[in-house]
């Protein structure tokens, strides 16, 4: 009796494995690059890794179809190479000849893929789905673009600049203008080569400033 | 009656910084480098020293002895000169004019990727995703994500120059904020720009400095350091290296612009301009060196990125392919592998052709680009692959600045000066208002090359605008400076400034070597440009995501020959001009031709000058 059932159960399971082959329309391949992406921190890829990883795409049929019935044994893989790649099938719990659609473990698998992914510390470009392309995220894009910020910052404080020196230019005038006076006064230096008379203090005329008109 | 004498620098040293801030321009950044490149690295030294002192000493030194002496912009120098030579520093103010309505979109675009720096993600270091968030834009796939920040986001280029397009709202903005840049540091002449000069011309230094042990201690910088410093001495049997030398000195030290005139021209009379010359021109080759060591220290560690993750590439291809462990195949021994991957899989690897990249960190090096190219695409390139990109961006992007805003300076200056020598603009329009005039003159005209065809009108002005007419400009000054006006008159004048003669070796060089050089040049170009057939452009094609060669239209063929015509033709128009007035009233003295204030050539200088600071 339990013979036969040992029997029974082993041609079931050769029966299944015949169904995860390389040119199956229903599985994927996946690739896996440990060494590159985890460098010194890598883990050996061995019969615990690849438990975890069944369990983890039976986790992510579970997710999706919210069906229990989701197993280890439910997910078969083949081809194992030493590039760590593999095909995987995934069998219906109901019914251990058939196999789920592709569309459906594509549905599957990208609804779960951060969770795949984190299970091994790898990413969407390290742990490759090949036919099921990454989910790219959506980039942050602000309301204003950043450059309208610096630029804004920028003119507001050249701005600001004109303003502040063209109140003191205005300003100016009306302090300084005693003082300007007084220089043009007191002065006469290079203002008109005239030499200063009938003004107060000495003035040097030989001291000119502007000695286009001095002629010989 | 004056009502204010002529405005002077400061001090001395604001006259030097004014000329080495004008000199040292974007050419020394990004030409330099790409001519040491195209022509044996380190052994384009030897004609561009030799150049510096046959050509490039000996004429700076020539236009700033003018501008001392006769106190006046290009326009009333020439004239004093010889009344009918007015049209010489017409030339120049016509093509400093050029200038500066294409030079500032150089400052717009740095402003562009200076404020574009402010990101935790750089802009130009990852392609944008596509219209359904599927996988990066098209556009940027076949190109780089570099260039099509530069190419698509900046300019929006469209794909040929027929093409018309609206203008790029962040370009008018940026280039309205140059234009507002250049009017403050020119808006009370020398008062205002000998303060700014003290920054734009030190500045660019610093960050030099700061790039320079930055480049030098990034990884494969030491491959494109090697690669400059490797001379190819069999470049220098090649005639195209020496006229390359001799132009670049030539642009390089802002030769016939007139803005050294207008320059020299604030300076007191007796200031030793001689050895100014000479330390003005040394900083400028200097700088060219020092920026050179920089961009290949850059170019070095751009060149062994890319080459690296070419080797990586082809190393994931070759372990998904044959599905061999991780471990096997490391980036040193890639080459190894294909070679018996190649042997023992023939089938297989012939099905990898087409996917398979030569990786050759050598055409990697030599991959040389000159110009906006690689002002922008190579070094943002360069600079994303940096730890903290931000902080590299923003200085390098302020340190372009500086240094466009620098010889903006320089160009407003040679066109502000010569048009206040006249009486009626100064007495009627005070110096602000001038400068305000010319700013927003050329702010409108440029707005014109922020469209998308805008770059297309942008390179044709580069190349041809304040190029081959220089040549002629300078030729006809050094020849009328030498002949003309006599170089007995000129070491006269040098004395009376400088209290000695010069020495033979100046002269030798003023009145034969320098013409001699420059006719050659002269006539090479035009050679070159009669043999060259139809002009052509580079347009970027966004469906092959890189730029194909065109040919101009007809219509952009008779501007490009306007361009070259109308600053040419200035001056022996405007001595006919004079010679027909001349005739027309022969009562009239000489000098007062043009209404100018007088010249001192005209008038011998008192014994005072001795008793001035």
């Amino acid at each position: 009796m339990l013979g036969a059932l040992l029997v029974l159960l082993g041609t079931t399971a050769c029966l299944a494995q015949d169904l995860c082959t390389d040119e199956t329309s229903e599985g994927f391949k996946v690739r896996l690059s440990i060494k590159t992406a985890l460098g010194q921190q890598a883990y050996v890829w061995n019969e615990s890794e690849m438990f975890l990883f069944r369990a983890t795409l039976a986790f992510a049929m579970r997710q999706h179809f919210k069906n229990n019935e989701y197993n280890v044994s439910s997910i078969l893989v083949c081809n194992e190479t030493q590039r760590v790649s593999f095909h995987f099938v995934v069998l219906d719990p109901s019914d251990s000849t058939q196999l789920i659609q592709k569309t459906a473990v594509e549905a599957a698998v990208r609804k779960s893929r951060h969770r795949i992914n984190s299970a091994f510390l790898l990413s969407d470009g390290t742990l490759e789905f090949l036919q099921i392309p990454p989910t790219l995220a959506t980039p942050y894009s602000p309301a204003t673009p950043p450059w309208l910020i610096a630029f804004g910052v920028v003119i507001g404080a050249v701005c600001a600049g004109i303003i502040v020196m063209l109140v003191s230019s205005l300003l100016g005038p009306k302090k300084g203008k005693g003082e300007d006076d007084d220089e043009e006064e007191g002065g006469g230096v290079g203002r008109n080569g005239i030499a200063c008379d009938a003004l107060d203090g000495a003035c040097n005329g030989g001291f000119s400033d502007d000695d286009r008109l001095t002629q010989m | 009656m004056e009502k204010d004498a002529r405005p002077n620098w400061e001090n001395p040293m604001q006259f030097v910084l004014a000329c080495v801030s004008y000199a040292v321009g974007l050419g020394n950044v990004w030409r330099f480098p790409y001519l040491c490149q195209m022509h044996g690295g380190g052994g384009f030294l030897i004609p561009y020293l030799i150049m510096l002192v046959l050509e490039g000493v000996p004429l700076f030194y020539m236009e700033l002895a003018i501008g001392q002496k006769m106190r006046l912009g290009s326009i009333g120098a020439w004239s004093a000169i010889s009344p009918y030579l007015g049209g010489i520093g017409l030339a120049s103010v016509l093509t400093s004019l050029y200038l500066c309505l294409y030079y500032n979109i150089l400052n717009a675009w740095s402003f562009w990727y200076l404020f574009n720096s402010f990101q935790s993600v750089l802009p130009w270091a990852e392609c944008p995703l596509n219209a359904n968030m599927t996988g990066p834009d098209e556009e940027c796939e076949r190109a780089t994500p570099t260039q099509y920040f530069f190419y698509r986001q900046t300019l929006n280029i469209s794909s040929s120059i027929d093409e018309t397009g609206g203008m790029h709202l962040g370009q008018v903005l940026c280039l309205l904020l140059a234009w507002v840049f250049t009017f403050l540091f020119t808006l009370r002449g020398v008062k205002s720009t000998g303060k700014v000069v003290y920054f734009t011309a030190t500045f660019p230094y610093v960050v030099l400095f700061i790039y320079l042990i930055r480049g030098l201690t990034l990884h494969g910088s030491a491959n494109g350091i090697k690669f400059m410093f490797t001379p190819k001495m069999e470049q220098l049997a090649d005639p195209r290296t020496w006229v390359n030398a001799a132009t670049q000195i030539f642009y390089s030290l802002g030769l016939g612009f007139g803005s050294l005139i207008a320059f020299a021209s604030y300076n007191e009379y007796n200031n030793n301009f001689e050895r100014q010359a000479i330390v003005v021109s040394m900083i400028n080759s200097g700088t060219s060196i020092f920026a050179c060591i920089v961009t290949f220290a850059i170019y070095g560690f751009k060149a062994t990125v890319n080459y690296e993750s070419c080797l990586e590439r082809t190393r994931m291809l070759l372990l998904n392919t044959f599905d061999m462990a991780e471990e096997l195949i490391t980036q040193d021994n890639v080459g190894g592998w294909l070679e018996t991957l190649n042997s023992t899989h023939p089938e297989q690897f012939a099905g990898l052709s087409g996917v398979l990249e030569e990786c050759d960190l050598e055409a990697e090096l030599g991959n040389a680009v000159e110009g906006a190219g690689l002002a922008f695409i190579v070094y943002s390139e360069g600079i994303k692959n940096m730890p903290l990109p931000q902080l590299w961006s923003v200085l390098y992007f302020f340190m372009l600045l500086t240094i466009g805003m620098g010889s903006m300076l320089g160009n407003v200056t040679a066109i502000i000066t010569p048009l206040r020598d006249f009486k009626v603009v100064s007495r009627n329009i005070s110096i602000e208002a001038l400068s305000a005039l010319v700013c927003v003159f050329c702010l409108l005209m440029g707005l014109s090359f922020t469209t998308r065809q805008g770059n297309y009108w942008f390179t044709m002005f580069n190349d041809y605008a304040a190029g081959f007419s220089l040549f002629f400009i300078v030729l006809v000054e050094v020849v009328v400076v030498s002949y003309v006006y006599g170089i007995t008159r000129f070491e006269k004048d040098v004395e009376d400034m400088l209290g000695r003669k010069p020495s033979w070796l100046w002269k030798v060089l003023l009145v034969a070597v320098s013409p001699a050089l420059l006719l050659c040049l002269f006539i090479f170009y035009i050679v070159g440009y009669i043999q060259g057939g139809t002009p052509t452009y580079k347009a970027w094609d966004k469906d092959l995501g890189r730029s194909v060669v065109m040919e101009y239209p007809v219509y952009g063929q008779v501007f490009i020959g306007l361009l070259l015509v109308s600053t040419i033709s200035c001056i022996p128009l405007s001595a006919l001009y004079t010679y027909c007035r001349r005739k027309a009233r022969p009562a009239t003295p000489e000098p007062s031709q043009i209404a100018l204030r007088e010249p001192d050539a005209w008038v011998v200088p008192p014994s005072e000058h001795c008793s001035q600071e």
